[in-house]
């Protein structure tokens, strides 16, 4: 059975190029296909010439179909032994970025617990987890804390929120029918059971939702309640939208410019861009002709890298195909890469490159080292963890931060990273307690595109002017736990070392208790002097930043 | 009704601007402005926006006596021989200083579409979120030095797409009142005091490796004090304005936004907008026209009036608009009748800025299902807008993604209506 299925994926993926090697594996895939139907051969020759795929209508059906493709692929029959290391990282690395250069020292435990868990679980630890951190003095703390944060519900919210917005951020369709609620949850679950990239991914770009009959009166009901259709129902199931954003999301490869026109200098052309559109169409799909509306091509399905089936297929084997062609493809190593790099952007504050915006012949920094990693990820069976717990672990993300202005110095130290809205909701909230008007305002002002570089992103007015002024903020605050518990303790150092790993989760510097403690000192009214020493830490660049 | 406010920090002496180590050099930036760029900031744009799109025959097109007619009556205007829907009789006085267009074609028949076609003269669906169109006027004219916020929207609107948070819209949600978050209840001692520790703290941090950061923050900070402590915050209140100014325009939420409206342009404000929501009348059209066109007409044409005396209207653009137009036919819905979607021909309504006055363009057929003389593209729109703005069309625009787009993609512009 497994062989069969083997067999009718080579049909699928047309990986043969000699003629002669293409016509051997077709009678094999007839054979196959035929078993497997258990019918005779088609009744007229062409028929009969022609390999027949299962129909794949059903979501299970595809995801069997994929899983198959899966287990054949050479790689991870070859890969199991390959071990790549954290410390394989840095060297690699720092070998590529130079020898000479000054890298920043690795931070110490107070900070590497605030950074790896605004990375993980996206929120600062609390002053407790920061403490017992701190005091632990056992051997590799810090691999066993990436470990044990990997294995909460937090990282798998923590991430499915990410993708959800780096999906939904360019989204075009009605809000009415989509649920990105929906796809957080169910990428949430996935991540949470330690399903495969690959396999998320196949998903995705498989779905085919379809209105239910009996529910079509019911309004905007586009089966949007099951997650996983909604990367496809975000781009409101148009071939060019889908196109463009399954190679934006999931290779990094920009080329939505070819829609309209060939790119001067990147490799995809214009017909490329409508053959890997042609994989979404419901129909035949045509290219249209720009000088003349009425002249259209028609466009037949092919894959960036040239792949093309063998047969003609039906809507939803075309979907599985181009689900196939972009994961389960050996030359397709952008696949893999995308996925490392988004993530080391993430954690780090740059990648390789732009992470959604690379031309095949644009500039990747040190591509030896992120295709390396990008190749074990592959060999690891695109476990999203095993990229976790190697960046993680590695000098390149525990260095200490610096601007960086130039492509030169990154990676000898980690940008400062401005806190998506979650983080700063939860940095928020864990102070003034839950509050829904507070939630809110916190979505609406600090939300950004997570796929713009961190570089390029800029703060507004509105977020000082609330975190400055906001009625209901400032109340809370005043009125919080915290602040009545500080007021009552008479000792300067204890009082800011608690305000501090509240806040920011460290303790105070020696000048900053200096401070602190004239502050207290100098100000008659102790309830006053904390109100101003809270608003300052909820005010500061810290506050907001990942260090 | 105007409710006393809490105290705003307009009193704060410069000396403790100065604690943030601002200086007037820098508020003025290096050079101070250029003399042309002074000349163009002189352009603003007050865009009504009829959301729920407005019936064509029941504002500027009016059919009486035909099938599709209903039951509105059209009135005389100042304009010999141009007639207009009944419910507009202070804009009828006023159409020697309006232009209207007749024979919009748009594309899109669906609220969010239209509402994007409209705002930003692209189609949505494509791979970039395009910026209103108020974000583009923000960044082409607008001073990044200025106290006050370069686009303000009174009501919600679509963001600044890929032109970014700089030149997003600064949203008012209750004309009248200052924006969210400008006033404190806070001594102004105690908030030197605070904004010193403030920027002791950061100071470590920037020592500590984040110098770009904490630099921007404190831009920021300082820009955000700049608002709250500026006199021109004013042009957000209406108190100083007499009320019988504030009566003419219309004592409800949208008059009073059109009077906000006037006072930050005239405050500099070169873009603002404002929302008039209910215009959707899929039902009871013929009822529900009657109070929602009272108060734009009222608050329009006073607003005409007031920029005219002021001496504003010359370099004040207004448009009305709203995402698209209604179906001729009176659909037979209860509990009344109403209109449908239908972007095949509706109407717009420019004044000022140059645009001149008393012309209608475009004819549309007796029954008034199709535009046959003069059709204008929501592009033409555009150019137009851009024309009477002295902003340049072809100018490209990049994406974050280093894609170039112009800032309007083809058209032309409808010369009669240009001086």
């Amino acid at each position: 059975m497994r062989r069969l299925l083997i067999l009718t994926l080579c049909a699928l993926l047309a990986l043969a190029t000699s003629a002669a090697d293409a016509q051997t594996k077709k009678s094999g895939k007839r054979r196959a296909a035929t078993k497997k139907s258990g019918r005779k051969a088609g009744k007229n020759k062409s028929a009969a010439k022609k390999p027949k795929l299962p129909p794949l209508k059903t979501a299970a059906d595809k995801q069997k179909f994929l899983a198959a493709i899966r287990d054949s692929m050479p790689v991870r029959r070859a890969g199991g032994n390959i071990r790549y290391t954290p410390l394989d990282l840095d060297r690699s690395l720092e070998y590529r970025v130079g020898r000479d250069r000054s890298y920043a020292p690795v931070i110490n435990d107070e900070r590497f617990v605030r950074r790896v868990h605004l990375d993980l679980v996206g929120r600062p630890p609390t002053g407790n987890e920061v403490r017992e951190f701190t005091a632990d003095t056992t051997f590799s703390k810090r691999p066993r804390l990436v470990d044990r944060l990997l294995t909460t519900e937090a990282y798998a919210r923590k991430w499915a929120r990410y993708w959800k917005n780096v999906i939904f951020f360019e989204a075009t369709a009605n809000r009415n029918r989509t649920n990105p609620q929906a796809l957080e949850d169910w990428l949430t679950e996935q991540f949470k059971k330690g399903a495969a990239w690959d396999a998320i991914v196949a998903e995705l770009v498989s779905a085919m939702p379809v209105r239910d009959k009996k529910k079509k009166k019911e309004k905007n009901d586009w089966s949007q309640k099951t997650g996983q259709n909604n990367f496809v129902l975000a781009y409101e199931n148009k071939p060019p939208l889908l196109a463009a954003q399954t190679a934006r999301l999931f290779m990094g490869i920009s080329i939505q410019c070819a829609e309209c026109h060939d790119h001067p200098f990147d490799k995809w052309k214009r017909e490329q861009f409508h053959e890997l559109a042609a994989f979404f169409s419901r129909g035949k799909y045509y290219m249209p002709n720009l000088d003349n509306p009425a002249k259209k091509t028609e466009m037949k399905p092919k894959f960036l890298l040239g792949e093309e089936p063998p047969v003609k297929l039906t809507i939803h084997q075309r979907r599985v195909a181009i689900a196939a062609y972009l994961v389960y493809n050996q030359d397709n190593y952008w696949f893999a890469r995308a996925f490392v790099n988004r993530i080391w952007n993430e954690l780090v504050g740059d990648g390789f490159y732009a992470v959604d915006s690379l031309g095949p012949d644009q500039e990747c920094l040190h591509p030896s080292v992120v295709n390396r990693i990008a190749a074990v990820f592959r060999y690891r069976k695109f476990d999203p963890r095993w990229v976790f717990r190697l960046l993680l672990n590695s000098r390149a993300y525990q260095r200490d931060i610096r601007s960086i202005d130039n492509d030169e110095d990154l990676f000898t130290a980690v940008r400062p990273i401005r806190l998506n809205s979650a983080q700063v909701k939860s940095s928020v909230l864990r102070l003034t307690g839950a509050n829904r008007n507070i939630s809110r305002s916190v979505d609406r002002e600090f939300r950004f595109d997570p796929s713009i570089p961190q570089r390029d992103l800029e703060g507004t007015v509105q977020q000082a002017l609330f975190l400055m002024n906001n009625p209901t903020l400032q109340n809370k605050l005043n009125q919080s736990k915290l602040k009545k518990r500080l007021v009552k303790i008479k000792q300067p150092r204890r009082l800011l070392t608690q305000l501090y790993l509240a806040v920011l989760s460290r303790q105070p510097t020696d000048s900053e208790y200096a401070r602190g403690r004239k502050h207290l000192r100098e100000v008659p009214d102790q309830a006053e002097a904390v109100e101003d020493l809270l608003w300052v830490l909820v005010n500061s660049t810290e506050f907001l930043t990942k260090r | 009704m105007i409710t006393p406010h809490p105290p705003t920090l307009f009193d704060m002496p410069l000396s403790r601007r100065q604690a943030l180590g601002l200086s007037a050099a820098s508020l003025l930036g290096p050079l101070g402005l250029h003399a042309e760029q002074i000349k163009k900031q002189q352009r603003a744009c007050i865009l009504v926006w009829l959301a729920g799109a407005p019936s064509q025959m029941e504002t500027w097109d009016p059919k009486p006596g035909t099938g599709n007619g209903g039951p509105t009556k059209a009135i005389k205007t100042a304009l010999p021989g141009v007639s207009i829907a009944e419910h507009w009789p202070q804009m009828a006085k006023a159409l020697g200083e309006v232009a209207i267009i007749r024979s919009m074609v748009g594309k899109e028949a669906a609220h969010a579409r239209g509402t994007y076609h409209l705002h930003t003269g692209r189609r949505m669906g494509g791979p970039e979120k395009h910026p209103n169109f108020g974000s583009v006027v923000a960044a082409e004219l607008g001073d990044t030095n200025s106290e006050l916020p370069n686009f303000v929207s009174v009501g919600q609107t679509l963001s600044s797409g890929f032109l970014g948070v700089k030149v997003a819209p600064f949203i008012v949600n209750r004309a009248g009142q200052l924006p969210a978050n400008v006033s404190t209840t806070v001594t102004s001692p105690r908030i030197s005091r605070r904004l010193a520790l403030l920027k002791a703290q950061d100071a470590d941090l920037s020592e500590a490796g984040a110098a770009a950061l904490v630099e921007e923050h404190r831009v920021l900070y300082e820009r955000a004090r700049r608002l709250m402590t500026s006199p021109k915050l004013k042009a957000f209140k209406l108190n100083d304005e007499p009320a019988a100014r504030q009566q003419a325009y219309g004592k409800n939420q949208f008059g009073q936004g059109l009077l906000v409206a006037r006072r930050l342009v005239e405050a500099g404000v070169p873009f603002v907008e404002v929302r008039r929501g209910g215009w959707d009348m899929h039902n009871s059209l013929f009822t529900r026209i009657k109070p929602a066109a009272a108060q734009v007409d009222r608050g329009v044409a006073s607003l005409l009036g007031d920029l005219k005396r002021r001496g504003l209207l010359d370099r004040t653009l207004v448009i009305v608009a709203g995402e698209f137009g209604r179906t001729p036919k009176v659909n037979s819905k209860s509990p009344a009748p109403g209109r449908d979607h239908w972007a095949r021909n509706f109407g717009v309504m420019l004044a000022g800025a140059g645009i001149r006055g008393g012309r209608v363009v475009g004819k549309t057929s007796a029954n008034g299902q199709e535009v046959v003389d003069g059709a204008v593209s929501v592009e033409d729109l555009f150019q137009t807008i851009c024309r009477a703005m002295k902003i340049d069309a072809d100018k490209e625009l990049y994406t974050p993604g280093g894609r170039p787009l112009t800032i309007v993609d083809g058209g032309k512009p409808i010369s009669e209506i240009l001086g």
